[in-house]
């Protein structure tokens, strides 16, 4: 019994620093990863920046002096057709749309996991889910956001449960077949046969194994949801009282200064293919650090 | 036989997702804050004809009834009437809709014609100097807004080499050719933002099932038997590889035809598209109501046409 035990404990301490848990050697192996590396300092760098923004530039309002004028010292990214300057609406809208993309993706996330692994767990609820899920990932998104977004009157809070209430069948389909996959394994049937509750077989057994695919689609619909909100405002939805990068698109768009300076566009575009790009980098770099062929080439 | 069952199985769910988009804004709009009033009475609307509309739809009466009322309507092609010009919805919006099907079909056909090649080409040398190129394109290109990739040809290729015609859909007064033409002339444009929206994920997902199947036996086998590399490809592989690929047509339909509302509005293209845009505007509620119930029962007629494709390529769904 002794013997066992010791002999155990001995296994376990000779491979603890051979074989350390599953999510450190994820984390070591990303830290490898430039590419990913690099992109998760970009959104860093970008949410600094969001963060600070009141502290780098004054909220774009009013009417400046130079109109439309293009990139120059004092005016970095140009001016808009009111004579603001672009440099401050990318800063201030960066923060709009990288809240609405957090809190829509939370939301999201928070429905999506809820539902994909009842689905996945409960037999009798899975075909009527399921077919919820597929149904919606079927219709046209964003005319839907339009109309409700339109219906309820443009507004941050607006924005966020429009995103979040179409973008959460995405994530129930990929938990669901993720956690599909788990229900069927003994330990949950072991855990069942100790008397563990639903909730507790859910949320202790199920949820864990569901993590990374709840990491890689939080970060891809967070951009998503970037996307979906420039959209949104791109067509005039967008909360009338602050900045995000669609809305200096729709602004550009409405006021004719598309077709006259390039800035006006290019600034706030790229600011999205930025963000966008590095959380798709991040999410291609994490997935090839947790599967373990890749990580060994 | 056994196509048809799968056939009328397909036809059943294709029902039911359009009336559940019917259902569900239905009750989005009658639930949601604000005076369901606003979504069919218009400020400048005659008392006779809110009286005719109130009636048509039984706003006096219960919400069952009133849903069963909207569903008979539906079923008679009735969208309601349109705030800004008093006419009716489905009037304005069928207009509309060829422009729309131009756009997002072409869009498809190109995307397709395009990414097959690119996809067996970055499959064929996978690791190489391609494929890692279409990777890191394919990367960006998944990323992009698509008003971002409108703005951008818009300057290059309309404004700065002026190739191409910006805004309406035709050159009015032209027959015949001519007008076949300045139709092509002026959908070059939108078609290619809505490529470039959606190529990379058609490119990337060709590649990866193309050398899932490259690496299976019945590969080894072909070319045990002395079939060339390229009968390989293009005979044996891309046709196993293939079936995921239209699964994804119905996956991106809905993305195809989000893209299409943003694409319309940067060009002034005067599809449906064009029409919601313009209804946010002017806040014109049925319009946005309708348009919403237009594209999606074009997204389920076109989810259902790519189900019956992929039936009759897929020799299991068949005789499974």
């Amino acid at each position: 019994m002794t013997e066992v035990t010791q002999s155990g404990i001995a296994a376990e301490e000779v491979q603890a620093p051979a074989d350390p848990s599953p999510r450190r050697r994820t984390w070591r192996a990303f830290r490898q990863n430039p590419l990913g590396m690099g992109s998760l300092a970009v959104i860093a760098i970008l949410a600094v920046v969001s963060a600070a923004a009141p502290l780098i530039a004054d909220f774009p309002s009013g009417y400046g002096e130079e109109i439309l004028v293009g990139p120059s010292a004092t005016h970095w990214f140009g001016t808009d057709e009111l004579g603001r300057d672009i440099f401050a609406e990318v800063i201030w809208g960066g923060r709009i749309s990288m809240i609405i993309g957090f809190a829509a993706s939370f939301l999201a996330i928070l429905i999506g996991v809820t539902v994909g692994i009842t689905a996945s767990y409960a037999p009798k609820l899975d075909p009527l889910l399921s077919m919820l899920v597929d149904v919606s990932l079927a219709l046209p998104v964003l005319p839907l956001m339009i109309l409700v977004a339109a219906l309820v009157g443009p507004s941050v809070e607006t924005l966020v449960l429009v995103i979040a209430l179409f973008s959460w069948p995405e994530v129930a389909r990929i938990v669901r077949s993720q956690a599909l996959s788990v229900t069927r394994l003994p330990y949950v049937d072991a855990a069942r046969t100790i008397g563990g509750s639903h909730l507790w077989i859910m949320t202790r057994h199920l949820l864990p194994a569901v993590a990374p695919v709840i990491v890689v689609a939080v970060v891809l619909t967070a951009s998503r949801a970037v996307l979906s909100e420039a959209g949104l405002s791109f067509l005039g939805l967008g909360d009338p009282n602050s900045w995000s990068w669609g809305k200096i698109l729709y602004n550009a768009q409405r006021s004719g200064a598309l077709t006259i300076a390039w800035w006006a566009t290019l600034f706030p575009s790229l600011a999205i293919l930025l963000l966008v790009v590095s959380a798709t980098l991040v999410s291609i770099a994490y997935n090839d650090a947790r599967n373990p062929k890749t990580r060994e080439a | 036989m056994r196509l048809l069952s799968y056939a009328s199985r397909r036809l059943l769910r294709g029902f039911a997702t359009f009336l559940f988009a019917v259902t569900i804004t239905f009750f989005l709009v009658r639930l949601l804050p604000g005076d369901p009033m606003l979504a069919i009475a218009a400020p400048g609307m005659t008392e006779e004809l809110l009286a005719r509309q109130i009636a048509d739809l039984g706003l006096d009466r219960s919400l069952i009834v009133q849903y069963v009322a909207y569903l008979r309507e539906l079923a008679q092609g009735n969208l309601g009437i349109s705030f800004l010009r008093g006419q009716p919805v489905s009037e304005v919006l069928m207009a509309r809709l060829p422009w729309t099907l131009l756009l997002t079909g072409s869009a498809l056909l190109v995307t397709i014609v395009l990414g097959v090649p690119l996809g067996v080409l970055a499959a064929v040398k996978a690791r190489g100097a391609v494929d890692r190129l279409v990777q890191m394109v394919g990367v960006i290109g998944q990323s992009l807004f698509v008003p971002s990739i409108g703005i951008f040809l818009l300057y290059t290729l309309g404004l700065w080499l002026d190739l191409f015609p910006i805004g309406s859909a035709v050159d009015p007064d032209t027959h015949g050719v001519a007008r076949a033409l300045s139709i092509l002339h002026h959908l070059a444009l939108p078609c290619l933002t809505l490529v470039m929206a959606q190529l990379a994920s058609y490119v990337l997902t060709l590649r990866a099932t193309l050398i899932e199947s490259l690496g299976e036996e019945y590969c080894d086998l072909a070319r045990v038997k002395g079939a060339s590399e390229r009968r390989v490809v293009w005979q044996h592989a891309l046709r196993n590889a293939l079936l995921p690929t239209t699964t994804l047509v119905g996956l991106q339909i809905g993305f195809l035809v989000g893209g299409a509302v943003l694409t319309e509005t940067i060009y002034a293209y005067p599809g449906v598209g064009r029409a919601i845009f313009e209804a946010v505007g002017q806040l014109d509620y049925p319009v946005l109501q309708g348009a919403f119930v237009l594209l999606a029962a074009t997204v389920v007629l076109a989810n259902l046409l790519t189900d019956l494709l992929y039936g009759l390529l897929d020799p299991r769904v068949r005789t499974a």
